[in-house]
């Protein structure tokens, strides 16, 4: 490998902590003056002595045909000296090479060895790529088991925890576990499998840990060495086998600008350019404001190529291909795909092999399958040399794809964020067709994370001399956002540990086990506890900034805030009353003036005065609010939520991020009459006028003529002629007196007030405003050092297991009882709520279609939006989960555990029970898809956890005795399991 | 409560004696579902129009649920069992049991653990005496008498049940593995009742005490667990002193023998009486002992079983009323 073209990344060693033990012999620091830098750190348990390292000179277990990187062979030193290591780097760096000289090594001394990776699909590969290595290599994940007896054994975490908890001979015989993309751990759902799974490993084993950059390794490495009481290696580097460059693509625009250049500096000139470039899309599309809008979904005016066409072009034009193009969502994915039909960029010898390579993978499906239309539409554009991955496909589909673009048959695939993680499969170019993802709630841009381990894919190493990541970018955006997420450090592993019963049961049910000590292990734990002289340093100063704020007359000055604070509660109460939609609909007419109120809420969170600002201006219209719950029709219109369009002058701003920002100003200052719209809660008044406006608002004077009346009926009179709540509005609510009288009593109380007349009092209060709140936050910071320096989780703890006793799983003993055993088998699917079901005898009334169909609701989480309702044998049982489920939901809030029940309920999914009924029934997969509505991937992956489930639930029905059960839950296996949803992975 | 007839000549005190802390014994456990005892072929109630599970010890015969063993009806939700009383020891997955070998077989060790069948320990279950980590290989097969022999006495943990119902075992830790110079004593497995530790470390005797689920109990000198990592460093002097005659090894105060004798005979009483055994009461039973000045050979003696009794009514009297 030429060094010329690798820069170096060496961290200088003055920055890392005083405990940190350089371990930098000759070599090393010869390799970091030419080459590629990495760090070398250990991490020692408390009271250790390290050994010296051992001169040996055992031959290398394995050779390999290249020069290993410095950080490779770093690595490789400290596996030699038989001690654990944590690899942090880029997904292109080559971790691979440590892995397999662990596992060469294992082999040599008659050791086994584990290598988990989060993903079965990843599992597969690794297996095959192992397999052609060494040969004694055997595979577990949920769907398939081969050779369980290898020495090397590939598996998923869960199936490794599983292994753990059963006490598996391997467990004795495992020397070195090797946890690939051990960042998972971050994941909130699965991540706590690895937590586990570290914790409870056998304590003579050794560690290979894989991660992408990680900024806190050292703490990782850390919590590994202590809980295991043994050193733990940390091998950083930042380095790329080959660089990156990176480019910004304008929407609307016609080229490149390039932001970032290889020796990782930011243009910012040129990025400025970019944004210029950006042609603005039609100001009236509001859309764009709420960051709905999808670039790429709206496809180009007629005639027009859209944006995306027009960069792939460029992109083949300047031989940039093979690119990946990375987008947020499948449906986008395949939208996007879809718009490069016009373009054919494989030669006819390269058309006939992908056709080859296509026929003879889906050669072992059936000829029904074959005719999916998923499957025979993909071909022709596969031929065309683009592809499509996303995990909505077919797994079949999705592993020719991969297998094409290893082969370089695909030029240009458009693929969605799971194909980040996991094998090799570089590309020249990546491309990011959109900065903004969707996580859940709300479009937010893509962490500098992210956008790491997806860029990881730019470059092909030794065949590149450089990557290169393109940015679609159709909005503005601050050079500051730009350069965080291009140039940010990677996001850091952080604890997502969290409690489940299987877990607790489990930890029970073994002598040794304790739920307390996994805490107490646990990464979270090591966190907390780490965090909290910091936590102590900050209570300090802020304590001491308390004591800084002195205030004359303290006590009277308090007091008055306090009136001024219930002042404005009562206010807002009157306010609420008196804008329920009840008393206030039939009020709201069109053209009545109205008073708002524009205090200011972000910049200054209060205002001292008893008077607010407000502003006046004219109804338009008033609007529902469409809530996103389904019983919204059953509302009555008194309940639903209103919103009110007003014609008011506002100040127009664009903040940072580029989205207008509009804020009602008082009527006589300066800004643009606009119509906002406002939720009522912001109405103070009504006033009884109503002004004559003319009916079309859109020229700019007609508006400006409104206002001009509002403004003149103010001079008129001040006050706005206000409706008055009960004479006009007739509100006869006693709340509603009783609160106006306190409130009087309390605008006495204001007058009588001596402090209320010193000079400077809303500076004072300003300052003793400052000092509440330094105590309010001084307050929480000592509660979570508090709970901190508890045992995390303590109290969840308590409360579960409390609902494991009151549902009899186990006795207050805390030994697990029969019901227990059973939820201890059943790890993927909700524990709780199917061991109820079991034992309540609904398995063993319904058909074993039903049953299988019942399963479904387990292993379903999306809400589809137009699925139908079940037929009623299905929909009956449905509902007796609905039941049971909300039944444990009660029993755990009643315990104290923080849990939303009818989220809870609302979990469990209905949509594709008919599907998978019919698939249980024996109807072909296009059948099944023409009844469910989804995508073909996601429906095979339920179908595969269900049997899963059902595998789990043999063995408890084994466990209990119960062997009619058991044969139905056998026979419901060998319904689901055929043709295409168990297809064998090519890779095996 | 099952309360077997005592095989003890009693004087006429005596008599009246333990049968009125019998009575008074039965008079506290009277609210037990007695009247849900089955013996083999008992027609087990159930409602029929509803759905049912039948556990263990039951069958369905013509449309009606029979036991097919003696024991007590149970039931959890819709699931219907029969736990067995007095019988042979029913393992559960999870189990600490104590066992003898009575074989060493290929890759595995055969242990008696009153099951009916053989418990099955491999050798790949069990930890190597050096610590550490790997395959097992025909070496470790030639030297599985070094382990463990005819004979031994282990401890281990039910792990499975292989598909033709033989029974796996393992040894999780370094604590479980052979139990040396103390005493193995064997009750009934239903005077054993499972809960969350049945290792116990006597500390104001130095004593361990290992109540297996199987109902073999093992009373024994205590053994520091073995820390792994330091036996790294040792492992060739472990070697070499696992396979010697062990001279070294036999001797134990005589005070330490006493007092497993004393536990022992504690054990056998509750056991004659058929009380439940846990660590509360044989550690009350030796102090009643101990506070009565009985002596150890005495202990076996029928005044002591009447004590014993007597002292159990009381014990129980007084929690209920808590």
């Amino acid at each position: 490998m030429g060094s010329v073209k690798r820069k170096s990344v060496e961290e200088s060693s003055d920055s890392a902590p005083p405990q940190k033990v350089q371990r930098e012999d000759d070599s090393t620091q010869i390799i970091n003056e030419e080459l590629v830098g990495c760090v070398h750190d250990v991490s020692f348990p408390e009271n250790y002595v390290p050994l010296a390292p051992s001169v040996h000179n055992k031959p290398p277990a394995k050779d390999f045909p290249f020069t290993l990187d410095s950080f490779q062979s770093e690595a490789i030193k400290c596996l030699d000296n038989g001690e654990s290591v944590m690899v942090s780097a880029h997904t292109s760096a080559g971790k691979t090479v440590v892995a397999s000289y662990a596992i060469a090594m294992s082999l040599k001394e008659n050791q086994r060895v584990i290598y988990t990776s989060p993903i079965k699909a990843l599992s597969n590969q690794k297996y095959r790529d192992f397999k052609e290595e060494f040969s004694d290599v055997g595979l577990m994940t949920g769907d398939v088991t081969i050779d369980p007896n290898a020495s090397c054994l590939v598996m998923t975490t869960e199936i490794l925890r599983s292994m753990q908890y059963k006490g598996s001979e391997i467990m004795r015989e495992v020397a070195w576990i090797i946890f690939d993309e051990v960042h998972y751990m971050r994941d909130s759902e699965r991540g706590v499998v690895w937590e586990e799974s570290i914790v409870m490993a056998p304590k003579n084993s050794r560690f290979v840990f894989l991660s992408a950059t990680v900024p806190n390794a050292k703490e990782f490495a850390d919590w590994v060495a202590k809980v295991h009481q043994q050193p733990c290696h940390i091998v950083y580097t930042d380095y790329r086998p080959t660089p990156l460059q990176h480019y910004v693509f304008p929407a609307g625009g016609n080229g490149l600008y390039l932001v970032v250049d290889e020796k990782s500096k930011f243009h910012e000139d040129s990025f400025q350019k970019s944004l210029n470039a950006l042609v603005p899309t039609n100001e009236s599309d509001k859309k764009r404001d709420n960051g709905k809008f999808q670039k790429g979904l709206v496809i180009g005016k007629l005639g027009e190529e859209s944006d995306i066409f027009k960069l792939v072009k460029m992109i083949i034009q300047r031989q940039y291909d093979p690119v990946i193009l990375f987008s947020f969502s499948k449906k986008e994915c395949e939208a996007l795909a879809m718009q490069m039909s016009k373009m054919v960029l494989n030669s006819d010898d390269e058309k006939d092999a992908v056709e080859t390579i296509f026929a003879s993978a889906i050669d072992m499906l059936s000829d029904d399958d074959k005719k999916l239309p998923q499957v025979s539409n993909i071909l022709p554009i596969l031929k065309r040399g683009i592809g499509v991955h996303h995990s909505g496909l077919l797994p079949i589909l999705k592993e020719v794809i991969e297998i094409l673009f290893q082969e370089g048959l695909i030029k240009c695939l458009f693929a969605t964020e799971t194909f980040s993680i996991g094998l090799n499969m570089p590309a020249k170019t990546v491309v990011f067709t959109n900065v903004r993802k969707f996580d859940g709630d709300k479009f937010r841009w893509l962490s500098s994370g992210e956008y790491i381990q997806m860029s990881g894919r730019a470059g092909r190493r030794g065949i590149d001399k450089r990557g290169i990541c393109i940015l679609m970018v159709d909005e503005k955006m601050e050079p500051a956002v730009a350069k965080s997420m291009l140039k940010g450090s990677a996001d850091s592993l952080n604890s997502a540990f969290h409690l489940s019963y299987n877990m607790l049961l489990n930890q029970l049910r073994c002598e040794e086990g304790d739920p307390e000590n996994l805490l107490r292990n646990s990464f979270f734990q090591f966190q907390a506890d780490r965090a909290i002289p910091d936590l102590e340093k900050q209570i300090k100063s802020l304590e001491e900034e308390r004591d800084s704020l002195v205030i004359e007359e303290e006590e009277s000055l308090k007091n008055y805030y306090n009136l001024i604070l219930q002042y404005k509660s009562l206010k807002k109460d009157i306010r609420e009353i008196v804008f329920t939609p009840k008393y206030c609909l039939p009020f709201l007419l069109p053209n009545r003036a109205v008073c708002l109120d524009c205090t200011n809420d972000d910049e200054e969170p209060q205002s001292f005065s008893i008077e607010d600002q407000d502003t006046w201006g004219v109804i338009m219209k008033f609007n529902k609010v469409k809530s996103l719950s389904e019983d919204d029709d059953s509302r009555r219109p008194e309940d639903a939520n209103y919103t009110v369009d007003v014609l008011t002058r506002c100040m127009v701003s664009k903040d940072g991020v580029g989205k207008k920002k509009v804020k009602a100003v008082p009527i006589k200052e300066r800004g643009e009459p606009v119509v906002v719209t406002v939720p009522l809660s912001q109405i103070k008044s009504l006033s009884s006028a109503i002004m004559n406006i003319p009916k079309d608002l859109v020229p700019l004077e007609a508006r400006e003529n409104a206002l001009k009346k509002v403004s003149e009926l103010l001079s008129r009179h001040p006050d706005g002629i206000p409706l008055d709540p009960e004479v006009d509005m007739k509100i006869k609510s006693s709340s509603y007196k009783k609160t106006v009288r306190r409130l009087e009593a309390l605008e006495n109380l204001f007058e009588k007030h001596k402090i209320a007349k010193s000079p400077l009092i809303t500076e004072k209060l300003k300052v003793l405003q400052m000092k509440e709140e330094l105590i309010a936050k001084i307050k929480s910071l000592k509660k979570t050092v508090r709970s901190s320096t508890a045992l995390a989780f303590k109290d969840e703890l308590k409360a579960r297991k409390r609902v494991l006793r009151r549902l009899g799983y186990i006795t207050s003993d805390n030994v697990v009882e029969l019901k227990g055993k059973v939820a201890c088998e059943i790890s993927s699917a909700e524990e709780l709520t199917l061991t109820e079901l079991m034992f309540s005898g609904i398995f063993k009334d319904a058909k074993v279609e039903e049953l299988v169909s019942l399963l479904s609701c387990f292993v379903w989480r999306e809400r589809l939006p137009d699925a139908a309702k079940p037929r009623e044998e299905l929909d009956l049982l449905f509902i007796q989960l609905q039941d049971t489920a909300r039944r444990v939901a009660e029993v755990q809030l009643d315990c104290k555990v923080e849990i939303d029940v009818e989220s809870f309920v609302q979990s469990f999914r209905p949509d594709i029970m008919e599907a998978v009924y019919a698939w249980a029934k024996g109807s072909k997969f296009y059948e099944v898809m023409e009844i469910a509505r989804v995508f073909e991937g996601s429906l095979i992956r339920a179908i595969r956890r269900m049997e899963e489930v059902l595998q789990q639930l043999i063995v408890a029905a084994k466990s209990i005795g119960e062997t009619q059960l058991e044969a139905k839950l056998e026979e419901a296996v060998s319904k689901i399991k055929r043709d295409i949803v168990f297809a064998a992975s090519l890779y095996l | 409560m099952v309360m077997r007839k005592l095989q003890l000549p009693l004087s006429q005190t005596q008599k009246v004696r333990f049968e009125r802390a019998i009575e008074r014994l039965q008079s506290l456990s009277s609210s037990a579902n007695s009247d849900a005892s089955v013996i083999v072929t008992d027609s087990i109630p159930v409602n029929h129009d509803d759905a049912f599970l039948k556990g263990h010890g039951t069958s369905e015969v013509d449309g009606e649920l029979l036991a097919t063993v003696c024991g007590v009806v149970e039931r959890v939700d819709k699931l219907v069992y029969v736990r067995t009383l007095r019988a042979r020891y029913k393992p559960e997955v999870g189990d600490i049991v104590v066992g003898r070998v009575i074989e060493v077989a290929q890759k595995r060790w055969r242990v008696e653990l009153n099951f009916n069948q053989d418990g099955v320990l491999m050798l790949s279950s069990m930890n190597m005496p050096d610590g550490i980590q790997r395959r097992r290989t025909s070496v470790d097969e030639l030297n599985m008498r070094n382990i463990f022999v005819e004979h031994d006495v282990v401890c281990a943990e039910v792990r499975n049940f292989q598909h033709d119902g033989s029974l796996q075992l393992q040894a999780r830790s370094q604590k479980y593995g052979k139990l040396e110079k103390g005493q193995l004593l064997k009750v009934d497995p239903y005077l054993v009742k499972r809960s969350k530790h049945h290792f116990h470390y006597v500390e104001s005797l130095g004593i361990d005490l290992i109540i297996g689920c199987n109902g073999f109990i093992w009373v024994g000198e205590h053994v520091e667990v073995r820390d792994p990592m330091a036996i790294d460093d040792q492992k060739d002097e472990e070697m070499i002193s696992s396979s010697s005659t062990g001279k070294e090894q036999s001797h134990i105060p005589l005070e330490t023998r006493q007092t497993i004798c004393r536990i022992g005979n504690a054990i056998r009483v509750l056991s004659n009486l058929g009380f439940t055994v846990t660590l509360e009461v044989i550690m009350e039973t030796v102090n009643l002992s101990n506070s009565k000045n009985i002596d150890i050979h005495d202990m076996l003696g029928s005044e002591f079983h009447v004590v014993v009794a007597e002292n159990e009514a009381e014990r129980r009297r007084t929690k209920r009323k808590k």
